[in-house]
């Protein structure tokens, strides 16, 4: 089974007279527990390639599957409902709701759902990334790294298949970018999900399974050293 | 609600101050109504306390009670299940003794039949007699009169001596003083040797019906049966001040709404990066827009409520002779409108949470 799958996908944006090739076809998959990363120049088309697998725009040619099922051609509001249901994103800076503390991020996944809140859940997750103590504390209490552990807390709380992770160690210093790569490497292997990430840091791919290089659009395996 | 609640609790001043706003326009428009109502009131309360159906009044009159003018014979022409003669005189009155203009009254003089269903409740002292008068309470609450006071007729050497108080008599926004006919006619005529063969006329003839007026048949071409609520329309000024009220505060609560709906509005635009990072995240759009209109409702409700208390509390404060005047059913009926237009004004943040792309909060 993949988790991810993507068959000649590509994306071409027109811009005035000219049509700009931000991904040309590729085809790429991922499996439960693989934990990849892509890394490349910023404008090389890393964003859209991410966005396309979390399906916030479609590709102009070919499909993406999640689970093996069909995601990318599903109508927008399904799209959002499978979304919701499959996929943890994990953004740059704060994908945290300000007026929330750690525990009630989780919450609202169970009010969205209209499920019932599962406390033990709550506190197995907070404790595995070491924010139990932080429970009760707003986004804006947390250091830069307290705050990404949360947002792994809150990708990893609906139990996703995928894991979409943005930039997520941009606004991190080195030591607290690593312990946060090193958590998300974990709950991957633990999981088995399948976690993309998107880095510019090359240091930080020691502990990925697989490592992909994006230039002009153009997707290429790095081979192991 | 979730989200509602919680974003409240965590920016209070910012929502305490939208409470603010709603709570100065639900206490504005709240206190309004209640003058509307209190002035609505004065000029029509002692039409409601005859509780009757239908006036007779002369074709010509233009439903003006003091220029329909009629002989008494005309009662026979009416058939009715109940029906009770009315004379009125307009005049100013002061306590004797004063010289003081200050301490002048408009009042209306009621001459009525003491036995008819005009006579009104007695809420202190007695009935009236020959020179001796029914007042309204507020000379007692406002002018400081008692029973046994006696109150000179502007411009004659007549006395009248208060014999007793009643509630809720006010016509025109001024007291009413219930005398019998012959006193009040004593009065209009200036005269106090009534001629016993001289016919003064009455002013109306007031009707009480089983069956909305089809039971009140007038055979008699000078005179027609009017309903009571066209009447109370057609009192001088009183369409007028209840739509210059009534206009007030429609555009009250839609100003409310507009402001109300604004604030959310510009509320909604700063939070837009965070709601299109939620939406990423696949929470959808009615799910957020739900909560942007339970905020609003919460704010709107917290708002509305402490306006009208803050409306009672006033009212208790407020001196008698201001004509404010609670009614439960408009002032709720106000606030449900306040509410109601505040979640209509929500509406604009709700095509903004729609129209969000989620691929912008990411790139």
């Amino acid at each position: 089974m993949n988790s991810i799958e993507l068959k000649q996908v590509s994306k071409s944006f027109k811009d005035g007279s000219k049509t700009i090739e931000a991904l040309k076809e590729t085809d790429f998959s991922v499996q439960p527990g693989e934990f990849v990363a892509i890394i490349g120049p910023s404008g090389s088309g890393k964003s859209t390639f991410l966005t396309i697998i979390g399906g916030l725009q479609q590709p102009s040619e070919g499909s993406v599957f999640i689970a093996d099922q069909q995601f990318s051609e599903l109508k927008e509001k399904e799209r959002a409902k499978r979304r919701f249901k499959e996929i943890g994103f994990i953004l740059q800076a704060s994908n945290l709701v300000p007026f929330l503390t750690v525990k009630e991020q989780l919450m609202l996944v169970n009010k969205v759902k209209k499920s019932n809140i599962d406390q033990e859940r709550i506190k197995k997750l907070l404790s595995e990334l070491d924010i139990m103590d932080l429970a009760d504390k707003y986004p804006s209490d947390l250091s830069g790294g307290e705050r990404q552990r949360a947002a792994i807390a809150r990708a990893l709380y609906h139990d996703p298949t995928v894991i979409l992770a943005d930039e997520p160690t941009a606004s991190l210093d080195t030591s607290r970018a690593f312990e946060v790569v090193e958590i998300l490497a974990r709950e991957t292997k633990n999981k088995k999900k399948a976690t993309i990430m998107v880095t510019h840091d090359e240091r930080l791919t020691t502990y990925c399974d697989s490592v992909y290089i994006m230039k002009d659009g153009v997707l290429e395996k790095k081979l192991e050293e | 609600m979730f989200l509602a609640w919680r974003e409240i609790k965590h920016s209070k001043t910012r929502f305490a101050l939208i409470i603010g706003i709603v709570v100065l326009v639900s206490y504005l428009v709240s206190f309004l109504t209640g003058l509307a109502y209190g002035l609505a009131q004065e000029n029509r309360m002692a039409v409601d306390k005859w509780d009757a159906d239908g006036i007779v009044l002369t074709n010509e009159s233009n439903l003006n009670l003091d220029s329909s003018m009629f002989d008494e014979d005309i009662s026979d022409d009416i058939t009715s299940p109940e029906m009770a003669e009315l004379t009125v005189s307009s005049n100013i009155v002061r306590i004797e003794d004063s010289e003081d203009t200050e301490d002048n009254i408009d009042v209306t003089l009621f001459g009525i039949e003491e036995d008819g269903f005009l006579n009104p409740e007695i809420s202190e002292g007695n009935s009236f007699a020959d020179g001796t008068v029914v007042a309204d309470q507020s000379l007692k609450t406002e002018d400081g009169l008692e029973v046994g006071d006696t109150l000179k007729i502007s411009g004659q050497d007549r006395t009248l001596e208060i014999a007793g108080f009643t509630e809720n008599a006010k016509f025109r926004v001024g007291p009413v003083l219930y005398t019998n006919v012959d006193t009040v006619e004593s009065i209009k005529y200036d005269d106090d040797q009534l001629s016993e063969n001289t016919a003064y006329p009455i002013n109306s003839i007031i009707v009480r019906s089983d069956e909305d007026l089809e039971d009140v048949a007038v055979d008699n071409e000078d005179v027609e049966v009017y309903p009571i609520s066209e009447f109370i329309n057609n009192l001088p000024g009183y369409n007028a001040q209840v739509l210059t009220f009534g206009l007030m505060i429609g555009f009250l609560v839609v100003i409310a709404a507009l402001v109300i709906g604004i604030f959310i509005y510009v509320l909604t635009l700063q939070k837009a990066s965070m709601l299109g990072v939620m939406k990423a995240q696949g929470i959808s759009s009615g799910y957020i827009a739900k909560s942007v209109i339970a905020q609003t409702f919460i704010l709107a409700l917290i708002g509305v409520l402490i306006g009208f208390g803050l409306t009672i509390a006033t009212g208790l404060f407020l001196p008698t002779a201001v004509p404010y005047q609670n009614n439960y059913l408009f002032l709720i009926a106000t606030m449900v409108a306040l509410i109601l237009f505040a979640l209509i004004g929500a509406v604009f943040s709700v095509r903004t949470v729609v129209k969000i792309d989620p691929l912008e909060a990411i790139e």
